[in-house]
């Protein structure tokens, strides 16, 4: 049934959008030729962003969230989070060092759910951060394993903003069309001629029709859409189905990235809102399950989302599908006895030092020199005594290069081992571990900012601990 | 004030496997074989041993706790035995230990023995040390070559001179170590390599290839000391002494205060400072015979040259080029070989350095006596460039 906001409710805005895409995008066309003999593939194009080894839904929420503001609640979404019992909106509350005492709540289910959740957050109350993150597990051969892409979006909400909610709709409607399980984490997924012609019909024309209706708009007057597809090429029936004439980001974005489950249609909001002008009316819908569609009227630039255009053409394309494999887990490759060492992580010192580790934080102490970890007695050649040093927050502290190699000997899922000392310009310096280190490499000198990755993974215990690693400032443009 | 321990403590015996890959020795067989050696060169009975010292780096690759096993393996009766762990430094930790104990007068004699068996590991390079403790929450899982190969780019870029340069002069370091060892039969790798197969192995760690990384061994070295006089009792009319031992430890400078560019060991310079005091060394270049460094790296031993004022900062790649540390050289370093070469089983090591040191000292070191040594030195590093324990020690006659 189509509804508008209620009367105490309208005014509500999207403040700020953010996103973040993995800096390795593999060529579908590589992966093409390598499934030839198998037949299976089909004659993909485009990109597929691939995370990182050490990046999963979480860290990938974080990127994408770090330039938003403090809010009071956070909702963290993904079809793909690394823990069943464990909250992720917590970590990422930790991660980005927000007020504790912020509400928290993970919602799944269906890679609707992070603009379900953006809609409970319009209709709520309170500055509210959704961040979605997604890295769904495929088979090798499969369709998924080479549409799905890896990355994180994610969308501020607050009574004042770009982006004004005028009117919305839903549809429950359990159709069938992927699923993963606890017993199968994978996709599975069903003949794409019939999720094609229900999805459409009997799921998102109407749910965009009633959101259209609700906000006393004709669909036709839709300027920029992000609609979640179905499966890549739906957008021209739902269009027609529909009466809509507007561009729908998503489908660029599925090209240039993949489909990013649960964060896609956030992402592909932040692209409709990058160059659209004030007055512009912006129809995000997200489907999975039934369909949520939400009409806009954008009140002026959206903070972030010429950011996240930006972000999009930067990373490093690569064609081997062998590290694509191994890098989405499709493969087990033996890495030797190296790689069996123990990397169990003590709940007590998660309790003592976690925070600080997952926040970067570090301590000043009583002269003004910044140092990481704390210690009661500081580093600093001077200190005779223990002292309260004040926490200091390094991840967004600009840093350099004080030595560095890559390690060829030490196992890591995807040498070689990049680690050096950094120096930040407040004075802190920390040996760290360098991430995404393709293109160029690492050099004494480079100015590096830190990312949110996995430190260590547990794999026989199902574990896994979080640090910030080096990276370079700025990313290569893609060409092409 | 205290005056150190020169002249006060003498080195009467000391014993040293071979280092390699002994697949048919366990620890105990590698401690008694070292110990056989020191306790015939030392001329004593076991039961005049009144305590000992095991230096073992890494206990749970088949050495075990405490220093029980020492004392099981030799069998050491009735006396107070303990376990020192200091990272590579520890073989001079295990020394230190025991010439303290003689030069405070607690003991007569006292036994110092350093041990590791890496090669029951199943795998080249040193195993990982990681326990779930809060430092593996943030420090990266690097390997020792790789810890010492930010020296490299650090040393290049301070001193301007071009990698490639640094490389030739690293690759020296190694030809030369090969040199050595093909001299030593207690050397774990004997075969000389040419300069253009140094430079073109693999990479381990960039800059460092194969060829800049010591041999992962196993290995026992012992040291049995007492007081000269006891020394000269038994014989010894003029003992090699313990002319110095020091160590430094780094607190976190290096990690955490933005001072340190990386291309040095602080901690090395802080160590051979007090020991060329203690020692009354004042021109190291004049008065030191020969050196052994922790050359467990070709970049580690380029720049220990400087960390030990062998050569000017910003020359020991010249000098390392120009023959100065050959084993013709002016000042000879690594004449067994080295870490590099005779083997790195880590808690051994320093005690190896000694032994060479010692062998030297009294003449006995073969085909590669460098004449008339007077005083030579042990340099042993332990940790990493940026979190290290440097031990220093000078050996020479009482008269």
């Amino acid at each position: 049934m189509p509804t508008t906001p209620s009367q105490s409710q309208a005014g509500r805005f999207v403040a700020a959008v953010g996103a973040y895409a993995p800096l390795l995008r593999l060529e579908r066309a590589a992966a093409g030729k390598a499934l030839k003999f198998s037949g299976l593939g089909g004659r993909p194009s485009g990109r597929r962003a691939v995370a990182g080894w050490d990046e999963d839904a979480l860290t990938l929420a974080v990127e994408a969230a770090r330039g938003l503001p403090q809010p009071q609640a956070v909702v963290f979404a993904s079809t793909s989070a690394p823990f069943v019992e464990r909250s992720q909106a917590t970590l990422l509350v930790d991660a980005l060092a927000l007020d504790p005492t912020v509400r928290t709540g993970d919602v799944a289910g269906s890679r609707r759910c992070a603009v379900s959740a953006l809609r409970e957050a319009l209709l709520g109350n309170g500055d509210t951060l959704i961040a979605a993150g997604e890295k769904r597990p495929a088979i090798a051969g499969s369709s998924q394993h080479l549409s799905d892409g890896d990355g994180g979006a994610a969308a501020f909400v607050a009574d004042h903003g770009a982006a004004q909610l005028i009117g919305h709709a839903s549809l429950s409607h359990d159709l069938v069309d992927i699923y993963a399980s606890r017993e199968r984490p994978q996709s599975y997924a069903y003949e794409e001629r019939f999720v094609r012609e229900t999805a459409i019909g009997n799921v998102i024309a109407p749910t965009i029709k009633a959101a259209c209706a609700a906000a006393g708009v004709a669909p036709a007057e839709i300027a920029r859409a992000a609609v979640h597809e179905p499966l890549a090429g739906c957008w021209r029936d739902i269009s027609r189905f529909t009466g809509m004439t507007a561009p729908n980001f998503a489908v660029d974005l599925t090209q240039a990235v993949g489909d990013l489950g649960a964060a896609h249609a956030l992402f592909a909001f932040a692209l409709a809102c990058a160059d659209a002008s004030e007055g512009d009316l912006i129809l995000l819908a997200g489907f999975g399950s039934g369909c949520d569609a939400m009409v806009f009227r954008l009140t002026g630039a959206m903070p972030g989302a010429r950011e996240v255009a930006a972000q999009l053409r930067k990373g490093v394309v690569f064609d081997d599908y062998m590290r694509f494999l191994s890098l989405t887990g499709a493969v087990q490759l033996d890495w030797g006895v190296r790689s069996e060492f123990e990397q169990k992580a003590q709940a007590t010192v998660l309790e003592r030092y976690g925070r600080d580790m997952i926040g970067f934080v570090g301590g000043r102490d009583a002269e003004g020199n910044v140092q990481f970890p704390k210690s009661r007695i500081p580093v600093r050649p001077d200190a005779t005594s223990p002292e309260q040093l004040h926490d200091v927050r390094l991840a967004d502290c600009a840093a350099k290069i004080v030595s560095v190699t890559a390690d060829r000997l030490n196992f890591t899922p995807d040498p070689p081992f990049w680690f050096g000392l950094v120096q930040f310009d407040n004075g802190a310096r920390v040996m760290m571990e360098f991430t995404d280190g393709d293109g160029r490499g690492f050099s004494v000198g480079d100015a590096v900012r830190p990312l949110l990755r996995i430190k260590s993974r547990d794999a026989r215990r199902g574990f896994r601990t979080y640090f910030w690693k080096a990276a370079l400032a700025d990313r290569p443009t893609i060409e092409g | 004030m205290a005056t150190g321990i020169k002249d006060k403590v003498a080195v009467i015996g000391m014993g040293c496997t071979s280092f390699g890959e002994h697949w048919s020795k366990g620890p105990e067989d590698l401690m008694v074989d070292a110990f056989v050696e020191a306790i015939a060169d030392a001329g004593i009975e076991k039961g005049q041993i009144e305590a000992a010292w095991m230096g073992n780096a890494l206990d749970d690759i088949n050495v075990g706790n405490s220093a029980l096993p020492l004392a099981h393996a030799l069998r050491l009766r009735g006396i107070p035995v303990s376990r020192v762990e200091n990272m590579c430094a520890t073989g001079s930790e295990a020394l230190r230990a025991a010439s303290y104990a003689v030069a405070a007068g607690a003991v007569d004699i006292a036994l110092a023995v350093g041990v590791e068996k890496l090669k029951d590991t199943g795998y080249g390079g040193l195993p990982l040390r990681t326990k779930g403790l809060a430092n593996d929450l943030w420090m990266p899982y690097g390997s020792a070559p790789g810890s010492f190969a930010q020296l490299a780019g650090a040393y290049a870029v301070r001193h301007g001179i071009k990698k490639s340069d640094l490389k030739r002069a690293m690759a020296h370091v190694s030809w030369k170590s090969h040199q050595n060892a093909a001299l030593n039969p207690k050397a774990h790798l004997r075969k000389a390599v040419d300069v253009e197969t140094i430079l073109k192995a693999p990479m381990i760690a960039d800059p460092l290839g194969l060829f800049d990384c010591c041999g992962v061994s196993d290995g026992a070295a012992c040291a049995i000391v007492t007081t000269p006089d006891i020394a000269m009792g038994l014989g010894i009319t003029n003992p090699v002494t313990v002319k110095a031992i020091q160590l430094c430890a780094s607190h976190g400078w290096e990690l955490q205060y933005g001072e340190w560019d990386g291309s040095y060991v602080a901690n090395t310079r802080q160590a051979a400072k007090r020991a060329y005091a203690e020692a009354g060394v004042e021109k190291p270049r004049r008065d030191l015979s020969v050196t052994e460094v922790h050359d467990c790296f070709s970049i580690t031993e380029l720049v220990t040259m400087e960390d030990l004022n062998l050569s000017d900062e910003g020359r020991a790649p010249f000098d390392i080029l120009d023959g100065r540390f050959d084993r013709a050289g002016a000042q000879p370093c690594q004449i067994d070989g080295g870490l590099k070469c005779f083997g790195h089983p880590v808690g051994a090591s320093g005690l190896r350095m000694a032994y060479e040191v010692y062998t030297q000292l009294l003449g006995r070191a073969g085909d590669r006596q460098r004449g008339t040594v007077d005083l030579g030195l042990v340099h042993n590093l332990g940790g990493a460039p940026f979190n290290s324990i440097a031990a220093v020690s000078i050996l020479g006659r009482l008269h």
